[in-house]
């Protein structure tokens, strides 16, 4: 048998840089399509042709040339407009899924909403109806004081008795109406004088049963000497025998202090 | 042509796994088969990795023989399109990518240089995986080391190879450009060669 004959590496490298006639280039092809030996060396010699090619100066590319390379890529546009297409319709088959995870919590939420709504209104509503129940207790205790007001000067028992005062012009007076039964007291006076700081009128009641004078409420007069005791807290069903109005210490006191200075007494027949 | 009935030359025992390759190099050359087949389905955004990785090189060597930027952004792009296209011509096995571009990259443009169709076919360009060209550091390392061997080659060897290289001259060409005879100049270009190769590996 006789050796192989293989391609020098000289003239491999000249294969390799396409510097060899049609003619030989065909010969080399010939033989390394059979030689696995050459066509390593080869492969060597192509390594060996990058690293010249890398001693070439590094050049920056021309302005616009990754576009344009971007541009030319018809087929990658397609791809990825299939791909982005492909991807919407994935993601269109998706959302009936992702809704319906979300449609619960959704609902939910809504739910959750709509209850702190109506508990809010709850709330409200509770709120409103205790101010216009307090309200309403409010107009209850003012229509029926008003109506104990105009059963005391209604009232045919009510005794009225005017009170003046005996020397000075002009006087000072009181008017009285008072209903025992009901212990309803309703007080006016007019032309009183003023009074000092720290002092205050008060107001008696003299059982006509000769007991201790009660205390029927405190009062100073407005700029024109007018004043008004209405409804002081009485205990009921004591028959006045007098009235009285004498000037005590602001805070008012237990026991009347003289002088008096308004006095009445209804008359013995109750008029 | 010559045929030597041996061919004995020490490099066709030489395996790629002789040159050692960093962890580095290593993770870059798998992610360049990544890319190549990211490319593969068509990946876009795999294909714009590659172009940015390899593009300047690319331009660069096409326009180092061209010296007309239109054109070599001509060579470029249609190389690219090409890896797009039909990535399967760059398979594994056939060495680095980087290192494989920048021969085709050379190839194409003396093609365009000489106004010839492409004489030769991708499919036969295959490399030794030894120069990993994926990371930057490490190509910008090689460029630089095979810069000052090539530039401490004798001035003849030097010649030569980038008349050869760059200017796709034939040997006859060479020869008749600097006087030499071609059996000169079929050493010289394969002595620049191997010193280049035997540089990197130092």
């Amino acid at each position: 048998m006789t050796a192989p004959r293989h391609i020098s590496p000289e003239d491999l490298a000249l294969h390799a840089m396409q510097a060899l006639s049609p003619e030989e280039s065909a010969a080399v092809r010939s033989h390394l399509a059979e030689c696995t030996q050459c066509r390593d060396e080869l492969a060597s010699i192509t390594g060996d042709l990058a690293l010249v090619a890398l001693t070439a100066e590094q050049e920056p590319l021309p302005a616009g040339a990754r576009d344009r390379f971007i541009a030319r890529l018809p087929v990658a546009v397609v791809s990825a407009a299939k791909s982005e297409s492909s991807q919407v319709v994935s993601i269109a088959t998706k959302r009936p899924n992702s809704a319906s995870v979300w449609i619960p919590w959704l609902a939910v939420a809504a739910l959750l909403v709509l209850s702190a709504s109506l508990g809010f209104k709850v709330q409200r509503l509770q709120a409103n109806l205790q101010s216009a129940s307090e309200a309403s207790a409010q107009q209850i205790a003012a229509t029926a004081r008003a109506r104990q007001v105009l059963d005391v000067l209604s009232a045919p028992a009510a005794q009225h008795v005017l009170l003046t005062a005996a020397k000075t012009a002009p006087q000072p007076s009181g008017r009285a109406v008072y209903l025992a039964d009901k212990g309803s007291l309703i007080f006016q006076g007019n032309n009183l004088a003023q009074l000092p700081e720290g002092k205050t009128y008060e107001l008696w009641v003299i059982p006509a049963n000769g007991s201790a004078p009660i205390p029927a409420g405190l009062f100073r007069p407005d700029a024109t000497g007018n004043a008004s005791v209405v409804l002081p807290s009485l205990p009921l069903g004591v028959p006045a025998k007098a009235f009285g109005v004498t000037i005590e210490n602001a805070g008012g006191s237990t026991t009347p202090t003289a002088p008096i200075i308004l006095a009445g007494a209804p008359p013995a027949s109750g008029e | 042509m010559s045929e030597s009935p041996t061919n004995p030359s020490a490099p066709f025992a030489r395996s790629s796994d002789d040159v050692p390759q960093t962890d580095n190099s290593t993770t870059a050359a798998r992610r360049d088969e990544q890319l190549i087949a990211e490319v593969r389905a068509k990946d876009q955004k795999a294909m714009c990795e590659i172009f940015d990785r390899y593009s300047t090189m690319v331009y660069s060597v096409a326009l180092r023989v061209l010296k007309d930027p239109p054109q070599a952004e001509d060579v470029m792009q249609e190389i690219f399109l090409q890896v797009w296209n039909t990535p399967d011509r760059f398979a594994h096995g056939r060495g680095s990518l980087g290192a494989w571009l920048a021969v085709v990259a050379r190839n194409r443009a003396i093609d365009l240089l000489r106004q010839r169709k492409p004489t030769e076919s991708c499919d036969e360009v295959v490399l030794p995986a030894r120069t990993n060209l994926a990371s930057d550091v490490e190509r910008n390392t090689i460029m630089d080391k095979v810069r000052v061997v090539l530039k401490n080659l004798p001035q003849e060897q030097q010649r030569s190879v980038e008349l050869a290289f760059f200017e796709g001259l034939t040997h006859s060409e060479i020869a008749a450009r600097t006087g030499d005879p071609l059996g000169t100049v079929k050493t010289r270009i394969r002595s620049a060669l191997a010193s280049l190769r035997k540089g990197i590996e130092a």
